[in-house]
């Protein structure tokens, strides 16, 4: 035997905690057949240590979004190529952070997968933990028909959940800005100690304003986001399991602050003289 | 009253009267309205007067951090068509449509497609196409020309004198549309920037650049030549790829120091670090009037060079090392899987294929492999390998 028992011991034991703690896994894809098309798969599968050849610069914010693998595929008949990427993430939530960063909402969406959009020969979607993007040049209204039936079946192909993130539901619909939501993971506002947040973003009068909704683990891991917050604005916190505040951030202007045990919500863009409508935008989601 | 930096940067920004004097009113990039003795280079023959730190944006998605960046001296931002599906572009347009013109300068990258793996122009490419993006990038940006336009991502010199490109992006600078041309790089860096040196059509490079390569004495070959051609060159990649240095992710990179590396090189003109936040902002503002490193920083750099690292460049110089001809490149790969990102899963599907087993070195009692990056091959392949014995049922 190569090695002594416990010395396997170890390293299993170090592996498991490796494996728990990542709570990730390699994926093996099958990409699927379409009609009338040859595929070609001749890229390999792209992992955090190289998704640079593929994406360029672009590759670090996916790697933000817990990027895991891609597999990439063409469909090629004649002159016209259908592109296929098929991006895995840690989870839906990041899938939908890696969907919404590159959302615009003047594409026209379509119900495939949680949901989808159609702009220039490109129709990206997110179902579960994958975010879908698949691409042709060809202007042919039969090549863009089948960009939409390969949509449909890769879609059907893929577990996971085919709703939207259950957060976003705790916004306030009056005033939000429709597809302009959005899942922020790092440094929120631009500070390193606020992190995984729900951004929607509203109008009402002349004024336009951004939401957060942060959903903590637990009552104490709110606390001490919100001490790092108001410390750095030269606040003390006044309870470890809820509070309202205004102060200036100096570097985003007034901002609104209320909690609640595992909820933050935070408000930026109003002024300090429209305290009530940013207290009604906040009583409706922390009750 | 005496400001620290991080208090003189946020009172900056909350826009205090009598420290700054913000900058809607600035008239002229190089007539620099801040109290700071920011350092500037020529951007090669363009003209062009950079400070030393820019900004890489791609990652940024909060305006008022690009906002600060500008407020507190830096002119160049760096963006690209494909970074966040073009939402990038459109947030330094909305920004700056407040901003006279002449007062930053915008780098924009287009990928064009029909390039093949290898970089070279295959039957797919489509210059209709590459104008179409970049008609796209200037309604984004609410601009009428960017400063500069880089070709995103030449791995091969032949994409540099390919006709149908060159001319088009000449056409695009006779008509105004761009300032400058050039194009970035991140593979097989050394041989196109030498290559750009002996054309004429290349103004600006955007390269990796940083005291991992392994390949320094090539690259900075490469960037003296292009340098004496006039073209300005611009360093990303400034901290090799990563925030760590180790497995454990317990060695962060001392990442000013890392920065004033690249900087010590005189050929490289600007660099154009990513920022998300607004500590990393505050960090290289310092950077933008002194880039002297100090005895603390030169340890730092001592140290985070020596530290081999994880990941493996590929450069496959142990292939012909290895007696027993293993794929060393591809085990050190399922060893960065394991311990770099934590997917054991991807490490084990990929010791499988491979079918090395469990302990490939095993026969073998002298090891001639001399790897570049300075892993300690033997141990690493050694380690891994036992990953083979684990049953596949333990294997997410």
């Amino acid at each position: 035997m190569l090695f002594e028992n416990n010395s396997m011991e170890k390293f299993l034991f170090n592996l498991i905690l490796v494996l728990v703690s990542a709570g990730i896994q390699a994926q093996e894809i099958a990409l699927p057949d379409l009609q009338g098309y040859k595929k070609v798969t001749n890229y390999p599968v792209y992992t955090p240590d190289n998704l640079w050849d593929f994406l360029d610069g672009a590759a670090d914010t996916y790697l933000s979004y817990g990027f895991t693998d891609l597999h990439v595929a063409e469909y090629k008949k004649g002159k016209d190529v259908i592109k296929l990427e098929i991006y895995t993430h840690k989870d839906d939530v990041q899938s939908f952070g890696i969907y919404s960063a590159e959302r615009s909402p003047s594409f026209i969406f379509i119900n495939v997968g949680a949901q989808g959009y159609k702009t220039d020969g490109t129709l990206n979607f997110f179902k579960g933990k994958y975010y879908i993007k698949i691409r042709t040049y060809s202007k042919s209204q039969k090549v863009l028909q089948a960009v939409e039936t390969l949509a449909n079946k890769v879609s059907n192909m893929l577990t996971g959940s085919s709703e939207m993130p259950v957060v976003l539901k705790e916004f306030p619909d009056m005033g939000k800005k429709p597809n302009e939501e959005t899942y922020i993971r790092q440094s929120v506002l631009g500070h390193e100690f606020l992190s995984g947040a729900f951004k929607a973003q509203y109008t009402s009068g002349n004024s336009d304003f951004t939401i957060f909704i942060f959903k903590k683990s637990s009552t104490e891991e709110s606390s001490k986001t919100i001490a790092s917050y108001l410390k750095s604005a030269g606040i003390e916190m006044d309870s470890q399991t809820e509070g309202k505040y205004i102060f200036k951030d100096g570097y985003n202007g007034d901002i609104f602050l209320s909690w609640k045990e595992d909820t933050i919500v935070i408000i930026a863009g109003l002024a300090k003289d429209q305290t009530a409508l940013a207290g009604s935008y906040i009583s409706e989601i922390i009750r | 009253m005496q400001l620290n930096r991080r208090k003189f940067l946020r009172t900056g920004i909350s826009g205090a009267a009598g420290v700054i004097a913000l900058s809607p009113v600035l008239k002229s990039v190089e007539s620099s309205e801040l109290s700071k003795n920011i350092l500037y280079r020529n951007l090669g023959k363009t003209g062009i007067k950079v400070p030393v730190v820019s900004f890489g944006v791609m990652r940024a998605d909060n305006p008022n951090l690009c906002k600060a960046a500008y407020e507190n001296g830096i002119r160049l931002f760096d963006t690209a068509n494909g970074y966040q599906n073009g939402n990038n572009e459109a947030m330094l347009g909305n920004l700056f449509k407040n901003y006279p013109r002449d007062t930053f300068y915008i780098s924009t990258k287009i990928k064009p497609d029909g390039v093949d793996q290898q970089g070279n122009p295959d039957s797919q490419f489509s210059i209709d196409d590459f104008l179409s993006k970049f008609k796209t990038s200037l309604s984004r940006l609410q601009m009428d020309y960017v400063d500069i336009l880089c070709v995103h991502d030449v791995r091969n010199a032949a994409l540099l004198e390919y006709k149908p490109l060159v001319n088009a992006l000449k056409d695009l600078k006779a008509k105004g549309k761009i300032k400058f041309i050039g194009f970035s790089t991140h593979n097989n860096m050394d041989t196109v920037i030498s290559a750009a040196a002996e054309l004429k059509n290349w103004d600006v490079i955007i390269t990796s650049y940083n005291y991992k390569l392994n390949n320094i004495p090539e690259m900075d070959g490469a960037l003296k030549k292009a340098n004496e051609a006039g073209i300005g060159i611009i360093a990303m990649k400034t901290l090799s790829g990563g925030g760590f240095l180790d497995r454990e992710k317990t060695k962060p990179i001392n990442s000013t120091a890392a920065i004033k590396w690249v900087l010590s090189n005189p050929n490289i003109h600007t660099v154009i670090p990513g920022m998300t936040a607004f500590d990393h902002l505050d960090m290289n503002i310092k950077l933008l009037e002194d880039i002297t490193m100090n005895e603390q920083e030169k340890k730092d750099l001592l140290i985070a060079e020596a530290e081999p690292g994880l990941f493996c460049t590929g450069c496959n110089h142990c292939l012909r090392n290895c007696p027993l001809g293993l794929p060393v490149p591809d085990l050190m790969r399922a060893y960065m899987y394991a311990y770099g990102y934590s997917n054991p899963g991807l490490a084990y599907q990929l010791l499988g294929e491979l079918g090395t087993g469990s302990s490939p070195c095993s026969d073998c009692h002298f090891c001639g492999v001399k790897c570049t990056s300075r892993f300690n091959v033997r141990d690493r392949i050694a380690d891994i390998s036992r990953l083979v014995d684990v049953p596949g049922d333990f294997i997410i």
